[in-house]
């Protein structure tokens, strides 16, 4: 379990420091690709999402305002080439929020959800959705050509909707935004769905692993990246029984890593390198990991058995 | 009790000892080997199974198990005893020719004869069989053994790509643990199961060391000797069983680190491939040994596939536990009643890399059209790979062993002017 637990010191360190670095001294500033709310508070976020700001930026409407969204682009870019999608498995304090539940639901003995091929493929477009609400709403609140009684609203579209900004300022004692904004249709409708995401992902993230990462628009820009970050996972197809292993112990129910035969990058979209398929593959060399075309973890029948403690050794432990 | 049975008894008897005294002749044997020949002499021997493995009173409930879809551990975590009973006697498979077409595979007429007749008595020990839907002939003798037992079919998908026959699979293994539960009166609890997978855990984290010990340059044991002990998994309990393993495993580490061969290091490095030797049927190791070839793998069910893939789950959860266990049981098999079966042409791919390989044997037990089928695919890809392929087709009459005897020595001999010629240039 040594890559499990590493992975959740590290989510949990992240965690703090992100979501109450600021009361400690830590600024990191808005420009992170990741999770960590920017409704946290300023007072309280250590680091936070870039995507806040990222439309507040195309909604001023301005040039100045277009070239501050390429300049969070352009940050969001160089921070993503090195550590690609495990932003998502390793950083994200809202992954650890829902790893949290679904702790829970395995310490309750619950088993976790699958939801069938079909219905997985029907919400696949959730999160481009999402991106599209992201990049083109906050751009027609600041030229609003048509409708401006509507556009006005849409500064910060994204966020209205995200069920992580109704979530995370929770935790920092903002609970005043977990409610519906009131003020006019638009942002009723954006907050009644925000609030009902929010409940859901919350409710959902107990049965289902990392519920709400199948639709995270997140987890699709890293992955735009997926080919020029330096963290890959790469299969030997040959070594591979496809024993299926590593499609259940994957939170993402990516399917494709052990379904692969020919290509040696299994670097799929979803894919947010927590590594759990490396750490319980059964086979030597099958899966790996690597950073910049090192290897820096692989699978090994050993570490199977040394993590499940089967493969002690009786008779050798008695001689020493 | 019966005339027939008490002739095939002896008969059985008869020519189980001599596959067991052959291994026993052989003067460099593993000392730990023993523990396996006495597990097989007591199943087909002694005839004494029931004894051997202490069925406490009340006596647990026994499984018979046929191929290697049937989860064991859902058998130990309702507190009973799995035995597998796929034949591989000749004796038994003439008492069992009435029973089947002339053109049914050995194992099955086997494994009828058996049940027929009750010999070995262990077939009698089981409560309940359970036959998974693999082959046709497999299929189909599970609807004659209902004649003579309690007889469970499991419904084992043979596309196993698709997500619907992965779900049946799974409602599958659940209606396994249901009726598993109603035969024992014990609830199949989650931490029965957990330590049921763990405990088939130790037993195949020892199958794989043996499995990886086999890949050394220098074999420390002979194909025979590993294929004896690999199938007595199939008539002990599991425990005594990877206890005994540790301690082979530990000689023959013992062995490779003092370099001592079993037999010639200069010989040929075979696979046996395709259908399997099912105990007593030694005819084809035995054969590929005495002719000068180093049986270093097979690909056999109750042989190096029958323990080679673990259990991955990770929650303990009942509901991730059953999900591990379809996938274990389903998803890494190689048996050719899949289709497709693409994932075999891998497994052999890399075990050619893995034993450093020199050349295959491909036994199609006589009326078993599957592994015959394959048999094209596994052709081009060994030729691909330089190998050469021997194709034996044959039941477990003995009567051919001579026949076959002067063709596996003459493809030994070829391998080995070969390998000269090699050297030469």
């Amino acid at each position: 379990m040594r890559v499990t637990r590493l992975r959740w010191l590290v989510l949990a360190v992240c965690f703090v420091l992100l979501t109450f670095g600021g009361r400690m001294g830590v600024h990191l500033g808005a420009y992170l690709p990741t999770f960590a709310c920017y409704f946290t508070g300023f007072d309280s976020y250590g680091g936070a999402c870039f995507l806040a700001p990222l439309q507040f930026a195309l909604a001023a409407g301005s040039v100045d305002g277009l070239l501050k969204a390429l300049l969070y682009v352009v940050i969001a870019i160089l921070l993503i080439i090195p550590l690609g999608s495990a932003w998502c498995g390793w950083v994200c304090p809202f992954a650890f929020v829902q790893d949290v539940l679904d702790l829970i639901r395995r310490k309750l003995g619950l088993g976790y959800l699958r939801f069938p091929e079909g219905l997985r493929e029907g919400l696949r477009p959730a999160k481009w959705v999402f991106l599209f609400i992201m990049l083109l709403l906050p751009l027609w609140a600041a030229f609003p050509i048509l409708v401006p009684s509507v556009a006005r609203h849409l500064n910060i579209p994204f966020c209205e909707l995200c069920p992580v900004r109704y979530i995370m300022p929770m935790l920092t004692g903002r609970a005043s935004y977990m409610g519906v904004d009131l003020e006019n249709a638009t942002t009723i409708i954006l907050s009644g769905l925000g609030v009902f995401f929010a409940i859901l992902t919350l409710v959902l993230s107990l049965f289902k692993r990392r519920f709400w990462c199948a639709y995270c628009p997140m987890v699709l820009v890293l992955s735009f990246f997926r080919r020029i970050s330096l963290p890959k996972l790469k299969k030997d197809v040959q070594k591979c029984t496809r024993c299926e292993i590593c499609y259940n112990v994957c939170p993402m129910d990516v399917e494709q890593v052990f379904k692969e035969r020919e290509k040696e990058n299994v670097t799929f979209p979803d894919c947010v390198l927590c590594l759990a398929c490396i750490e319980h593959c059964p086979e030597d060399d099958a899966l790996r990991a690597t950073w910049a075309g090192k290897t820096f973890f692989r699978s090994t029948r050993k570490g199977f058995s040394r993590r499940r403690k089967i493969g002690v050794d009786r008779h050798k432990n008695k001689d020493n | 009790m019966g005339k027939r049975k008490q002739r095939l008894l002896r008969a059985l008897g008869r020519s189980a000892e001599g596959v067991l005294r052959g291994l026993e002749e052989a003067a460099d044997r593993p000392k730990q080997l023993d523990y396996f020949i006495e597990v097989m002499r007591a199943a087909y021997v002694d005839d004494c199974l029931a004894e051997r493995l202490e069925l406490s009173e009340p006596r647990p409930k026994v499984v018979g198990i046929y191929c290697v879809m049937a989860p064991e551990e859902l058998v130990y975590a309702a507190g009973a005893i799995p035995l597998r009973l796929c034949g591989g006697s000749h004796e038994a498979s003439c008492a069992g020719d009435e029973l089947a077409p002339r053109d049914a595979c050995p194992v099955v007429k086997s494994a009828l004869g058996s049940t027929a007749l009750g010999a070995p008595s262990l077939y009698e020990l089981c409560d309940v069989v359970v036959v998974p839907t693999t082959c046709d002939a497999k299929r189909k003798m599970g609807e004659e053994l209902a004649q003579h037992t309690e007889v469970w079919v499991l419904d084992v998908p043979h596309v196993k790509e698709s997500e619907g026959a992965r779900r049946q699979w799974l409602e599958e293994l659940h209606g396994f643990k249901r009726d598993l539960e109603r035969l024992t009166g014990n609830r199949i609890k989650r931490r029965a199961l957990k330590e049921a997978i763990a405990m088939l855990g130790r037993a195949q984290h020892q199958a794989r060391r043996l499995y990886q010990l086999r890949q050394a340059p220098v074999p420390v044991v002979r194909g025979s000797e590993a294929a004896l002990a690999l199938h007595a998994f199939a008539f002990d309990r599991a425990d005594s069983w990877t206890e005994a393993m540790t301690r082979l495993n530990d000689e023959l580490e013992e062995r490779t680190r003092h370099q001592q061969p079993s037999q010639g290091a200069q010989r040929p490095r075979l696979m046996l491939a395709g259908a399997p030797s099912i105990f007593p049927n030694w005819k084809l190791p035995n054969l590929i040994e005495e002719m000068g070839g180093a049986l270093v793998t097979d690909e056999s069910c109750v042989g190096d596939r029958y323990l080679y893939d673990p259990v991955g789950a990770v929650e303990n959860t009942m509901e991730d536990m059953m999900v591990a266990l379809g996938s274990r049981y389903l998803m890494p098999c190689t048996c050719p009643s899949f289709a497709p079966n693409d994932d075999r042409l891998f497994r052999l791919r890399q075990a050619v890399e893995d034993f450093q390989l020199d050349g295959v044997l491909y036994l199609v037990l006589k009326g078993c059209v599957i592994y015959d089928f394959e048999l094209q695919r596994v052709e081009k890809l060994m030729r691909e790979l330089g190998l050469p392929v021997l194709r034996i087709e044959t039941d477990y009459n003995p009567e051919d062993v001579e026949q076959l005897r002067t063709r596996v020595e003459a493809f030994i001999e070829m391998i080995q002017e070969n390998t000269q010629l090699e050297v030469g240039a």
